[in-house]
């Protein structure tokens, strides 16, 4: 057991260092907590991504064969961590480099590989994600969205929902029901949509934050040749596990803090804490204990399963764990980090005008919600770690459309 | 960075286990509590094995070994609430640094050892303390060792051995030991956390299978989404304590050399007030999920909501720790 760096590592980690160094005028910059909207500054951050890409830096464990590094795991978390360190915002095409380009390598014919690949590292095309529906959330095979073939394309009708990033898309991953008369599971089939194509309308998405960081993305008479589709018609549901896996491992499988972290709640209570009374500041104490507790708890758990990984092991249900103990710490740290606002936690911001920790606590509803509920993600931990039996199910086997 | 164990201390886990499981039955705490026979396995089979001097040095006639060694074989003794507890030996193994004939002492078991918390005129319940003769305290800032009066009162969990001392006797090990004394009492709790881990691991094992044989309504009552919720929380729980134990076992050997200070009293503070409340959820998830039977003095269950409602308050309670944690990460510790 090593908290450290192996030689290896730190030389490694140099290495990004002094190529951030070199670049970093041509590199977006952003204060911590400081958030960026890629409405707002979408060509900073494709510019920042495309330098990153160019000097090795983007796609560090994907194969050299599809212009990734060909690193390992750690290679990769050393590289977020001096991202972070630098101060640069996370890469535009995330969803694209953790989500979509995994689907894309697994079930791409080698044309889509050719075309895509590349120019996604380089964010030259942004993707974007589309399998949420207003009715299929958290029971996704349930989607309506549908694709029906006609000659060497396939027409697509319906919505998406939550899309993040779908407002500056090039392309996205669809999923699609291309036979309601099997069962909901089997009639589904993936495709890559071009998101500047005739009828693809994108509208944003205002969330209770107040912020609109996802969208609403309606397909009218959309043709997709049959040339993009990924993986054969009917195996959607296969190809889509591939991207809700690597999902899993993006969204706080590997240490990394969801929403504020320890170090920023511990800075904020060192301000605040003195401009409370004797009484608040040792129940304020309290909150903040337990939030930072939680917090190092949830950030060492993904350590071990980064270690896991990194010596060989695959991305499996237990990741789930990490996005449940992220998503219970990053509420008590919203809570700890609004109470220390003394008499200004009740109002949406401070007398200067900060908002970092009231926005922190309006994002914690949807971050439980996000990428898998609490209550699905207990229901995956409960039937494939602890191996308890499933509820019994009527939607599995019957057809789609009745 | 590598965050598991060596496969040197895997094995260890896997010969602990082999032995607790095969010297400790949740008989014996059972037994404990109605009187009617001492805690297992006892302090002679824990010396004759050589876990109380795990950390205890080579010239000691210790094995020298590293607070992980001891806390991965902690874990396997909270498994089977074996006492007495392998925290005394961790903490009087830091104590007794400058003692090294006491040290031996405590390793080969010939002396029954217990550190005691509060004035040494009349001690906190404090463990392993009722069937111990030679006591150490901390009276004003000076470290001593010596006989007592032991006064134990009725046990809520009788393998902790808690009872209340008054020194008789005193011999003087050290001036000015508060240092070394928070640093004992540092590694008593990460030791505590780590015995909390194995009883909390295991009290979500015998939930887990009891919820895959019990039947209600028609089907197993694992499949109700309530009973599984309950019993995720509780081993979610058990996953993020097994990572902050070995968190603050690693700082534990870590402290002395490093230039970090700070982090064994963050990462105890941290790993203690974990234990504390996942070990409770861990228990009462237990008594829960069995219903009616888990509520009976016959079953099993209530031995670990025993011991969840006593280590919760043992070596400070959650309060205290998640205080100490802010303190530290306000005065800088986070790094």
């Amino acid at each position: 057991m090593d908290f450290d760096d192996t030689p290896d590592e730190a030389a490694y980690r140099a290495r990004v260092r002094a190529t951030l160094e070199e670049h970093d005028a041509e590199l977006l910059h952003v204060r911590p907590g400081e958030p960026t909207d890629a409405r707002l500054r979408e060509a900073e951050l494709r510019a920042t991504q495309r330098v990153l890409a160019d000097a090795g830096l983007v796609g560090v464990t994907w194969p050299r064969e599809h212009g990734g590094q060909g690193g390992t795991l750690v290679q990769q978390a050393i590289v977020a961590q001096e991202l972070a360190r630098a101060r640069v915002p996370t890469l535009v095409n995330h969803i694209g480099i953790g989500m979509c380009g995994p689907t894309v390598i697994a079930h791409g014919s080698d044309d889509q590989r050719s075309r895509y690949l590349t120019r996604l590292l380089r964010a030259d095309d942004v993707w974007c994600q589309l399998f949420s529906e207003p009715a299929s959330g958290s029971d996704l095979a349930a989607l309506r969205t549908s694709a029906v073939r006609d000659g060497e394309d396939w027409v697509v009708n319906g919505q998406k929902v939550w899309t993040t990033l779908a407002h500056v898309a090039d392309l996205g991953i669809l999923l699609t029901r291309t036979d309601p008369t099997r069962p909901k599971h089997a009639g589904l089939t993936m495709f890559v949509v071009d998101m500047h194509a005739p009828g693809v309308t994108v509208r944003p998405l205002r969330q209770m934050t107040g912020g609109a960081d996802f969208n609403e993305v309606f397909f009218d008479d959309v043709r997709i040749p049959d040339g993009e589709r990924l993986g054969e018609p009917g195996e959607g549901w296969r190809v889509a596990l591939t991207t809700l896996m690597n999902e899993r491992v993006a969204i706080g499988g590997a240490g990394s803090d969801i929403g504020q972290s320890a170090e920023a709640l511990a800075a904020h209570a060192r301000d605040r804490l003195p401009a409370l009374g004797a009484d608040q500041q040792a129940l304020a104490r309290q909150a903040v204990g337990r939030a930072l507790v939680a917090a190092l708890a949830s950030r060492y758990t993904g350590y071990r399963r980064f270690t896991a990984l990194s010596k060989g092991g695959v991305p499996g249900p237990e990741a789930s764990a990490g996005k449940l103990g992220g998503t219970a710490a990053a509420r008590l740290v919203s809570d700890a980090g609004v109470r220390l606002l003394g008499d200004e936690a009740v109002l949406g911001a401070t007398a200067d005008g900060d908002e970092t920790w009231q926005r922190a606590q309006a994002y914690v509803p949807g971050i439980a919600i996000a990428g898998g509920t609490d209550q699905v993600l207990r229901n995956i931990l409960g039937e494939r770690v602890l191996g308890l039996p499933p509820e019994p199910r009527t939607d599995k086997t019957a057809p789609f459309s009745r | 960075m590598d965050f598991d164990l060596s496969d040197d201390q895997r094995d260890a886990a896997a010969g602990a286990r082999a032995f607790f499981t095969g010297s400790v039955s949740t008989a014996a705490a059972r037994a404990a509590l109605e009187g009617t026979a001492a805690p297992a396995p006892g302090r002679e089979a824990l010396a004759d094995i050589g876990f109380l001097g795990i950390t205890v040095p080579e010239s000691a006639g210790g094995a020298g070994g590293s607070v992980l060694d001891l806390a991965v074989v902690a874990e396997q003794a909270g498994a089977v609430l074996a006492a007495p507890s392998l925290v005394t030996a961790a903490r009087a193994a830091v104590l007794l640094e400058s003692a090294p004939d006491l040290a031996a002492q405590l390793a080969d078991g010939s002396t029954a050892i217990a550190v005691l918390d509060g004035p040494v005129t009349g001690s906190a319940p404090s463990i392993d303390a009722a069937d111990a003769t030679l006591f150490l305290g901390l009276d004003g800032g000076t470290l001593v060792a010596g006989e007592g009066v032991v006064v134990p009162g009725r046990p809520l969990d009788a393998t902790r051995g808690l009872a209340s001392v008054r020194l008789t006797t005193r011999r003087v090990l050290a001036e000015d030991a508060g240092e070394r004394w928070a640093r004992a009492r540092a590694v008593g709790a990460v030791v505590l956390a780590a015995e909390d881990l194995g009883a909390a691991d295991r009290a979500v094992q015998l939930g887990v299978a009891y919820a895959k044989e019990r039947e209600a309504f028609g089907r197993l009552i694992g499949s109700y989404q309530a009973v599984k919720h309950m019993l995720v929380d509780a081993w979610v729980g058990v996953e993020q304590l097994r990572s902050l134990v070995w968190w603050a076992a690693w700082a534990a050997d870590a402290a002395p050399a490093d230039a970090a200070p700070a982090e064994l009293p963050l990462a105890a503070a941290a790993a203690k007030a974990y234990a504390a409340e996942a070990l409770e959820r861990a228990a009462e998830t237990l008594v829960q999920v069995h219903g009616g039977i888990g509520f009976t003095w016959e079953h099993d269950a209530h031995l670990y909501w025993r011991r969840a409602k006593v280590d919760r308050l043992l070596l400070g309670d959650a309060g205290e720790h998640h205080d100490t944690v802010a303190r530290l990460a306000v005065a800088g510790a986070l790094g």
